[in-house]
């Protein structure tokens, strides 16, 4: 098992990050490099880091980075705050996304397409094209576009509402936390489109981080990386799903104690 | 008629009085001595649908002199002030009976400079259906607006009150009585004046009927806005609710306080009332009373709630990750606050309306809300 860090052309490097949250240790030594057009996939245990990873790279205050880099082509992102990096093409599909109870749909994605993209791609027929077309294929109806940010949403529809704004804002970098905790079989097959769509074939790149390995069915990873208490103790291909799948996770923390022995 | 008179004959108001807790009467008064009752001029008055064009047939806009007679159920001595001092510059909304109208109307009332006052009282006949909107405007030091009438039984009527004044105080007295089967959402948009002061009282006196009292106020600056609101639940199942949203940012103050009464034989009443404020400086403070009295066992609920606290750092941390600036997303989380309320007072048309006013009110008011 081989670590794909460190390759030229990268779009995201993550190197040697060490991250803590009051105090406690979090990540513990990450490199993590992802090449324009690549999707690599993060899977552990709960509590492993892989949330946090997540959060670091789209800049949450709350956690600190003791030490190492997060970088999107070549420039570090850590100090910038989370509004520039999104506008540099960051985009998190959040594990719990947030309601916001008074905030229309079709208002917030407007301005987050106006900021993201600038004023120009939220205005006009060729907006609302774009917007049809990704909700038809998320399988949205427009009623949603009236209804308030996440408030009342099930688990379904938050997880489809945030791979819609990501085909909106057309990320260079799109990170999914679990997107495909809480969905039946149908919903993890039109979030796979939604992100296949939006990377496969274009300059942009995905991280997805799972627990389980349904989604990488649909969604075919270039990279699959092990995170246990937080380090990354194998990477490998799409195999290395189906071998943790009938394996467990103490097979993969074996192995690796083996090769450092 | 209420004259300067029977204002001067009454005691002043205790401050251990729900509704003089926080903002003493002198403070409220045009001069600040109570024992005076000044000139006090007219402002000025018109009615259109919410698009300009001229109201349609069933809807008269007349200059009166009102006598409000026996006091409606309100605090006596505002009452009788605004009586007094709006003696010569009454105003009769009169709607006919099944009215119907999709357009908002828009009551326009100018409040010109210095001191100025206005008494509306709405007649609204039977079975109408229409939406209104008082929008009270202008660069007065003093005003006071006077708003006293009932609704017809079985009517459904939106009654929006907008307050945007630009300095001075603002004095609002209401007291609406609502008929049998009558539905009303009245709605209070409040900003703008260095002090406000409402006392909005509603009488359910007839079965069936069904208020929603809604407030969206939005303090900046050193403003003070207090709002006290009374529903008077006097006949069996009637239905009301009160959802109240302040967001004070600067080093404003708003209060808001509520009196649900149930009076005894209203059988299946059904009330409850909350307060939400959102506090966005460290200076800024709010304040909330919900208080209720039950008189009657057999009521299908009543409840009362008041909760505070600042923007959700969470929010704004998923506002920013979809690349709205930490100002703009504060922007939206506010807007989305009072949007809250704002969005249950009447239709899309109307509900439009007040989104743009209360994003341009959230513009000119800018710095002073943060700070």
């Amino acid at each position: 098992m081989t670590a794909a860090s460190g390759r030229a052309g990268a779009l995201m490097e993550i190197v040697d990050l060490h991250v803590g949250i009051d105090g406690t240790s979090i990540l513990k030594g990450i490199d993590l490099t992802i090449l324009p057009g690549e999707v690599h996939a993060i899977m552990g245990r709960n509590g492993s880091g892989k949330t946090t990873a997540a959060n670091v790279i789209m800049g949450h205050p709350d956690y600190e980075v003791e030490k190492g880099d997060v970088l999107l082509n070549g420039d570090s992102l850590l100090d910038e705050d989370p509004w520039e990096r999104a506008r540099q093409g960051v985009f998190l599909s959040f594990q719990y996304p947030q309601a916001v109870p008074g905030l229309q749909v079709g208002n917030f994605l407007r301005k987050s397409v106006a900021s993201i993209r600038g004023e120009e791609a939220a205005k006009g027929a060729d907006f609302r094209k774009e917007l049809n077309e990704a909700m038809d294929q998320l399988k949205i109806p427009r009623s949603f576009l009236s209804r308030y940010v996440n408030d009342g949403f099930s688990g379904g529809e938050k997880k489809r509402f945030e791979i819609l704004q990501m085909m909106l804002l057309k990320p260079k970098l799109a990170i999914l936390d679990e997107t495909d905790s809480g969905l039946d079989i149908d919903g993890i097959k039109t979030v796979a489109s939604g992100v296949n769509a939006a990377v496969r074939g274009t300059d942009s790149g995905a991280l997805i981080i799972t627990h389980y390995s349904r989604i990488l069915e649909h969604v075919k990873p270039d990279f699959i990386h092990v995170l246990i208490g937080g380090k990354i103790v194998a990477s490998g291909g799409p195999e290395l799903a189906t071998q943790l799948e009938e394996n467990g996770y103490d097979w993969v923390e074996n192995v690796a104690a083996e090769e450092v022995a | 008629m209420q004259t300067a008179a029977d204002y001067l004959s009454l005691p002043q108001p205790d401050r251990a009085d729900h509704l003089w807790r926080y903002t003493p009467w002198r403070r409220v008064h045009p001069t600040g001595d109570v024992t005076e009752v000044p000139d006090i001029s007219s402002g000025s008055v018109s009615i259109t649908k919410l698009d300009g064009s001229p109201v349609p047939k069933g809807v008269s806009l007349e200059r009166v002199d009102l006598d409000l007679g026996d006091l409606p159920d309100s605090d006596p001595v505002t009452l009788s002030f605004l009586g007094a001092v709006t003696a010569t510059s009454g105003w009769k909304v009169k709607i006919d009976s099944k009215f119907n109208l999709g357009t908002p109307l828009l009551l326009d009332i100018d409040t010109g400079e210095g001191n100025s006052a206005v008494h509306l009282n709405l007649q609204i006949g039977e079975l109408s259906e229409f939406e209104l909107i008082t929008r009270v405007r202008g660069r007065g030091d003093w005003f006071g607006l006077l708003r006293t009438g009932e609704v017809g039984s079985g009517s459904i009527v939106n009654d929006i009150v907008v307050g945007l004044m630009q300095q001075g105080t603002m004095l609002r007295v209401d007291s609406l009585d609502i008929g049998r089967d009558a539905q009303v959402r009245a709605g209070t948009v409040s900003s703008g004046s260095d002090r406000t002061k409402t006392d909005l009282r509603y009488l359910l006196k007839e079965p069936g009927g069904s208020v929603r009292v809604l407030g969206s106020v939005l303090g900046a600056g050193s403003m003070h806005l207090d709002h006290h609101v009374e529903i008077l639940h006097d006949a069996p199942e009637t239905f009301s609710r009160l959802s109240w949203h302040s967001a004070c940012g600067g080093d404003s103050r708003t209060v808001g306080t509520g009196m649900l009464k149930v009076m005894d034989g209203s059988k299946g009443a059904d009330a409850a009332q909350i307060f939400h404020n959102l506090l966005l400086s460290k200076d800024a403070e709010a304040d909330s009373i919900p208080e209720l009295e039950v008189l009657e066992h057999e009521v299908v609920g009543c409840g009362h709630g008041t909760a505070n606290g600042p923007l959700d750092e969470n929010q704004l941390f998923y506002l920013q990750a979809r690349g709205l600036d930490p100002s703009e997303a504060r922007r939206v989380l506010i807007a989305a606050f009072l949007n809250s309320t704002l969005s249950e007072m009447g239709s899309e048309n109307l509900h439009d309306w007040l989104v743009v006013l209360l994003s341009s009110e959230l513009e000119r008011l800018g710095s002073g809300i943060d700070n």
